[in-house]
């Protein structure tokens, strides 16, 4: 063994550095513990970061809160963050699970996603993958760029695999031959030294890991861009009726000339649902098409999907002064209990006010509200006792404390999602960065084979970790050289 | 059309659960013998189990597959050679050629059912479960190509013959694609993935399960090798799992307009993935292997079948596709 050569054992060859943590009979010497420095202090911390162990354990806690979220019923969108909605999800949660919701309800089980303890576990998660990952780009730089090329006498008789071929001739010449086959074999060749060379293919192949770790920090990153920029809203928009605002301040309206919903005579599956949406920019047109749930409308950064449709009412709402509070259709997914009649809503923000609009369900006999009316029931946000009430016939207005209400017309709406995300960019970068890095991982393995011609013999070895693919690989390359080996000896 | 298509369906469960009775059969013979082996017992059975270390199950996978390892080639005596061609042997060959068959009934199909409705086998819990089967086949038999371990079917063809049946107790009718299904790309792309994917993940699975089952069953397969398919089951799964998840993101995002919405399925599909995330870094970053990193391939493929399933019981939007 020249001065040279280290001693690698294979199990150091073969398993990457574990740095370790303090241990606990460690820590319970130490009564008196030394200060240590805020270096120090930071370099734990960051041993914490990389531990492997704490990165399986955060995995696993992120599995056991999904699997919760997909077990409960989780509230929609922004309804726990309002009280009357949470209330009103509550008393569906005490129907389904019983005394269980209050127990539930209050652990923040029935909007994980949204939790406290949920955002907590995806920033360690994303701390965990970045400090791994930072840990790991130096060893992984180390091993391409500069690989430990000699190793022990005895490495070549204790690693995983290792085999011995008689060369019959010089051990130089026979070094020659075999680093020339390993370079037609596209392995990399490096000399360590007269008798032993290192040899490795895909030497790059662990930074396929670096992409697909830092694709989650980008992933996740898109979830944080999408939850909290762009625009999201349902737009129901009167089939041959007026113009309705996008929202969102972007000066876009929407317009839906006809609908239309398609079902199998047969069976009444549906087929399709198409909306002929035209799209202004202020009074330009500036999209008009046919959009079904798999063909959105986009323009600007602005997508518009098909969502849903049913039947509804166009009421407009303005205040003393003649402004238009609000306009548009509303959709009447609910029924009163005792069935009677249809029901509504909508939100007149600036006022803080919910309005509920009430039509008599078809084959009822109603003395409230009868055929060709619809019944307005004002509420305060988060009340619910109506504050006033009003009948109106169709085609005509009424006014109630100060609110001028009016009843357009029934008819169709069809309900448009409208989305600007600018999150979605970084997803999809994320993704195939993801799929990239994957790919890179699992398919280009960094395989590492050391050479040594001594005494006549040829020695390989290497101590990567058992795979029968490399096993297969190992034994080829050997017979090979066996092969090579005798043919040149006769 | 469909009738035939009816026949070609039942045909493949039939040839499942005779390649299944075979293997059963093939393998109880060879555990008799290896237990004879073991007392040192001369083996008057025409079998050339337990020469140079070799069980007869090595042996009959190798004979079946034409190929045969070298070194215990060279140990073999030419008598024993001649056993191994034997008639018991050959039921290797049925039990490998009825599995193959039943693949190629379920593909024919699989071809016969696109050729009517005109989009691939994913529109209903008929056709996923279809297609499962047929990505269980599909990598076992790719797993049987590479490792020739005959023992994976005890555990795959019962899960294959267990969807096969579910899939035919749901009726062959065609129905109509719902509009959300409209896309006949991502449709084949993400849900071809899954099935593939799973498929994969079946295997695993029951090379996990003969891990944990190792002491009871006296064979001379390698544990280390059981340990091993299960880690490259794993390794093929999860890419495709990955890649599944991403397609049908990019399909939410087509079709729903948002490409994550916590929807119970996609929570199940990632609680899936995380599970498999949770295997590969167990195994890559912690050395995990045997009894532990088997349990954990059994917990991911419960997840799999969960998430499966999931349109029946998780409601969402998923659920109207069953």
């Amino acid at each position: 063994m020249t001065s040279s050569d280290t001693d690698i054992r294979p199990d150091q060859a073969s398993v990457p550095e574990a740095t370790s943590l303090p241990t606990q009979s460690s820590l319970a010497e130490s009564e008196d513990l030394p200060v240590i420095s805020i270096g120090q202090f930071f370099q734990r911390l960051y041993q914490v970061t990389y531990s492997k162990t704490i990165g399986l354990i955060i995995i696993l806690v992120t599995a056991v809160f999904v699997f919760i979220g997909m077990m409960l019923t989780q509230a929609p969108s922004g309804t726990w963050s309002d009280p009357a909605g949470r209330d009103q999800f509550m008393s569906m949660m005490h129907a389904k699970y019983g005394a269980w919701a209050t127990l539930l309800g209050g652990m923040g089980f029935f909007h994980v996603f949204t939790s406290i303890p949920f955002f907590i576990v995806m920033a360690a998660l994303a701390i965990s993958i970045a400090g791994c990952t930072s840990h790991r780009i130096p060893q992984m730089w180390q091993q391409w760029r500069h690989p430990r090329v000699l190793v022990s006498e005895r490495f070549f008789t204790a690693a995983r695999y290792q085999a011995s071929v008689p060369t019959s001739g010089k051990d130089d010449q026979a070094l020659h031959v075999v680093q020339d086959k390993l370079k037609a074999a596209h392995y990399r060749v490096i000399r360590g030294n007269d008798t032993s060379l290192y040899a490795d293919k895909y030497s790059w192949g662990g930074f396929g890991t670096v992409a697909a770790h830092l694709s989650f920090i980008i992933i996740m990153a898109a979830f944080v861009v999408s939850g909290l920029t762009g625009y999201q809203g349902i737009v129901n928009v009167f089939v041959g009726g007026s113009p309705v605002s996008v929202g969102d301040k972007s000066g876009l309206t929407l317009e839906a000339p006809d609908f239309n919903a398609t079902y199998d005579d047969t069976t009444g599956r549906p087929l399709d649902y198409v909306s002929h949406l035209i799209l202004r920019d202020g009074d330009t047109v500036v999209a008009e098409q046919d959009v079904r749930v798999n063909s959105p409308m986009t323009y600007k950064g602005f997508a518009f999907h098909q969502n849903n449709y049913g039947m509804g009412v166009d009421v407009s709402v303005k205040d003393s002064s003649g402004n238009t509070l609000f306009s548009g259709a509303v959709p009447q997914p609910y029924t009163s209990t005792d069935k009677k009649f249809a029901i509504g809503e909508f939100t007149l923000p600036d006022l803080g006010l919910v309005v509920q609009v009430l039509s008599p369900v078809s084959g009822t006999t109603n003395a409230d509200i009868g055929p060709g009316q619809l019944g307005f029931a004002i509420f305060r946000d988060g009340e619910s006792d109506a504050m006033a009430t009003s009948v109106v016939d169709q085609g005509t207005s009424a006014t109630v404390r100060d609110l001028t209400l009016s009843f357009v017309r029934e008819g169709q709406f069809t309900g448009i999602m409208v989305r600007q995300d600018p999150g979605a960019t970084w997803m999809w970068i994320g993704s195939i960065l993801l799929v990239v890095g994957m790919t890179v991982t699992f398919t280009f393995r960094h395989r590492r084979l050391w050479v040594r011609a001594q005494d006549g013999k040829l020695l390989l070895a290497s101590a990567d970790k058992e795979d029968s693919g490399f096993r297969e690989h190992f034994n080829q390359l050997v017979s090979q050289a066996q092969t090579w080996f005798s043919v040149r000896s006769k | 059309m469909l009738n035939l298509a009816k026949v070609l369906l039942d045909a493949s469960l039939v040839f499942i659960l005779l390649a299944l009775i075979t293997n059963v059969v093939l393998l109880s013979a060879a555990r008799r013998v290896n237990r004879l082996a073991a007392a040192k017992v001369p083996a008057k059975v025409a079998v050339g189990a337990g020469v140079g270390g070799r069980s007869l199950d090595d042996a009959v996978t190798s004979v079946d597959a034409g190929m045969t390892d070298a070194d215990n080639e060279a140990a073999t005596p030419p008598s024993t050679k001649a056993k191994q061609k034997a008639t018991p042997l050959n039921m290797a060959a049925f039990g490998t050629g009825f599995t193959i068959v039943a693949w190629a009934l379920m593909t024919a199909y699989i071809i016969v059912r696109m050729t009517i409705t005109g989009h691939g086998p994913f529109s209903n819990m008929h056709e996923f479960a279809v297609s499962f089967v047929w990505g269980i086949m599909a990598a076992y038999l790719v797993a049987f190509w590479r490792f020739k371990v005959r023992m994976l079917s005890l555990v795959v063809l019962p899960v294959a013959a267990c969807l096969d049946f579910y899939a035919i107790s749901l009726g062959v009718g065609v129905e109509t694609l719902l509009p959300a299904l409209q896309n006949n790309v991502l449709l084949t792309l993400h849900v071809g993935f899954a099935m593939l994917s799973y498929g994969a993940a079946c295997v695993s699975f029951a090379a996990a399960i003969l891990y944990l089952i190792y002491p009871y069953l006296k064979l001379k397969i390698s544990r280390d090798k059981l340990d091993e398919i299960g880690y490259k089951g794993a390794v093929v799964a999860f890419p495709l799992m990955t890649i599944m998840i991403l397609l049908g993101a990019l399909w939410a995002k087509t079709a729903w307009g948002a490409y994550w919405s916590w929807d119970p399925k996609e929570s199940a599909a990632l609680v899936t993935w995380i599970l498999y995330a949770a295997f590969m870094h167990a195994r890559v970053a912690r050395g995990w292997r045997g009894t532990r990193s088997a349990w954990l391939l059994i917990i991911g493929f419960a997840a799999v079948m969960v998430a499966y399933f999931g349109n029946y019981f998780l409601g969402g939007l998923h659920s109207a596709y069953k």
